[in-house]
């Protein structure tokens, strides 16, 4: 190939993968500025909001961030466990929306000890969705007896809006709060094979969630 | 020569029909809008204080084996799942608890005797309600009567869950999702509510005033 093609295609191929990129930005409100001091008994629990109509906080998101905030100093307690163990508190129906529900929730002996027995010490509230928010273009795919392909081109942008709010189980208060907005348009272009640019958005959103929460926690010494 | 180029030809032609037939129903099969599940998961005991009462609970032979079928692509084999959900949310709300299959079995002299039903499932997919979501809505019936048989209340109990739909997820994982989240809902329902029914309510302060009566 000449050195002319080769740079048209590096070129093409930066532009159209600098388009797969998305935006994101993270608001973040703390009380102090001071990180949150996690003993090495004690863990966190990142649990979904699902009480919404028309859209569900999805498991595979809650367990990105739970990922991503798990370390060698932060432990972090699987979403299912948890709920499992203090059944049916912590259901869409029961699961208390603010902290005076919490307040009486844990005045129940017998949830303050499961709490405590799962060494449960930071609840972390996820609550959004991605959603498609504009298509564009068209794409066809036929197949024959000689032969198949799709032609055309295809974009769409979808965006991520999660809240995260964390609570102390022990002193029943609010430790901050963080909000993720990450967009970004995906491309699939017909040239007789389909070629799809995907642009990671809940990936990133789930990334720079799950770091930003790290960054709330250190383990003490 | 030329006959044995015919014949490649044919079985050649004939393979790509058949491969194209295959991949057809393949797709097809992919797209196919049916749905058979079966719930086949373990539900966590209750974590509650059951009250000093005493109850039967008639699990009837249709109750425990009890399909679903709310739409004609849709069958939800709930029987077995709703037994266990019910078993576990009783065991939480009376402290004395028999689980018999007709009334005649009971044993216990006072309590209460409770009779579940199902009245009705519902199922919702995205092509329904344009959204990315499942839903199951699964609407219990608990008859409620006293030791004797006299009917205190026919308590309706609506249990609601749902799934997000997923890219490529399969529609019988989805709604399986869901039924295991109304599920879970039901025995949610049922622990903070019951006591909430005004019947049962006014049955506990007669009771409570029956046994303080010289």
């Amino acid at each position: 190939m000449k050195p002319l093609c080769k740079s048209v295609v590096g070129g093409l191929l930066l532009i159209l993968l600098g388009g797969c990129s998305a935006t994101t930005t993270i608001d973040e409100y703390r009380p102090s500025s001071q990180p949150i001091l996690l003993d090495a008994n004690e863990q966190v629990v990142v649990l979904g909001r699902r009480d919404a109509g028309h859209y569900e906080t999805d498991r595979e998101f809650i367990d990105c961030v739970a990922q991503r905030m798990r370390g060698s100093d932060i432990s972090v307690l699987p979403e299912a466990r948890f709920i499992d163990a203090i059944y049916p508190w912590f259901e869409p129906r029961t699961a208390p929306k603010g902290l005076p529900r919490l307040k009486k929730l844990m005045q129940d002996p017998m949830i303050k000890t499961v709490v405590n027995q799962q060494s449960v010490r930071y609840l972390v509230w996820l609550d959004g969705s991605t959603e498609t928010v504009e298509k564009g273009g068209s794409i066809s795919c036929a197949v024959g007896p000689g032969g198949g392909g799709c032609f055309g081109f295809a974009q769409w942008d979808k965006l991520s809006v999660y809240e995260a709010i964390v609570w102390d189980l022990e002193e029943l208060q609010e430790m901050g709060r963080l909000r993720v907005d990450s967009e970004g348009t995906s491309y699939l272009i017909g040239a007789v094979a389909p070629i799809p640019l995907l642009t990671p958005v809940k990936s990133d959103a789930c990334a720079s969630l799950g770091n930003q929460l790290k960054t709330f926690f250190t383990a003490s010494e | 020569m030329m006959i044995r180029k015919i014949t490649y030809r044919n079985i050649s032609h004939s393979m790509t029909r058949l491969l194209l037939l295959l991949t057809t129903l393949l797709i097809l099969a992919g797209c196919s809008s049916s749905a058979s599940v079966q719930i086949d998961r373990n539900f966590p005991s209750v974590l509650a204080k059951p009250k000093p009462i005493a109850a039967s609970i008639v699990l009837t032979e249709e109750f425990s084996n009890y399909i679903a079928q709310p739409n004609d692509k849709t069958v939800i084999d709930l029987g077995s799942a709703q037994v266990q959900v019910m078993k576990n949310a009783f065991a939480g709300l009376f402290n004395k608890v028999e689980f018999v299959t007709t009334a005649d079995q009971i044993t216990t002299d006072n309590g209460l005797i409770i009779t579940p039903s199902v009245r009705e499932v519902q199922v919702s997919t995205p092509s329904d309600n344009y959204l990315n979501v499942f839903e199951v809505w699964i609407k219990y019936n608990l008859d409620i009567a006293d030791s004797s048989g006299e009917p205190i209340v026919s308590w309706f109990m609506p249990a609601y869950g749902k799934t997000p739909d997923a890219f490529m997820a399969s529609k019988p994982k989805a709604i399986e999702e869901a039924s295991i989240i109304a599920l879970r809902d039901s025995g949610a329902k049922l622990m903070l509510d019951f006591y909430r029914i005004p019947a049962i309510y006014g049955w506990l302060r007669e009771q409570q005033r029956l046994e303080q009566s010289p």
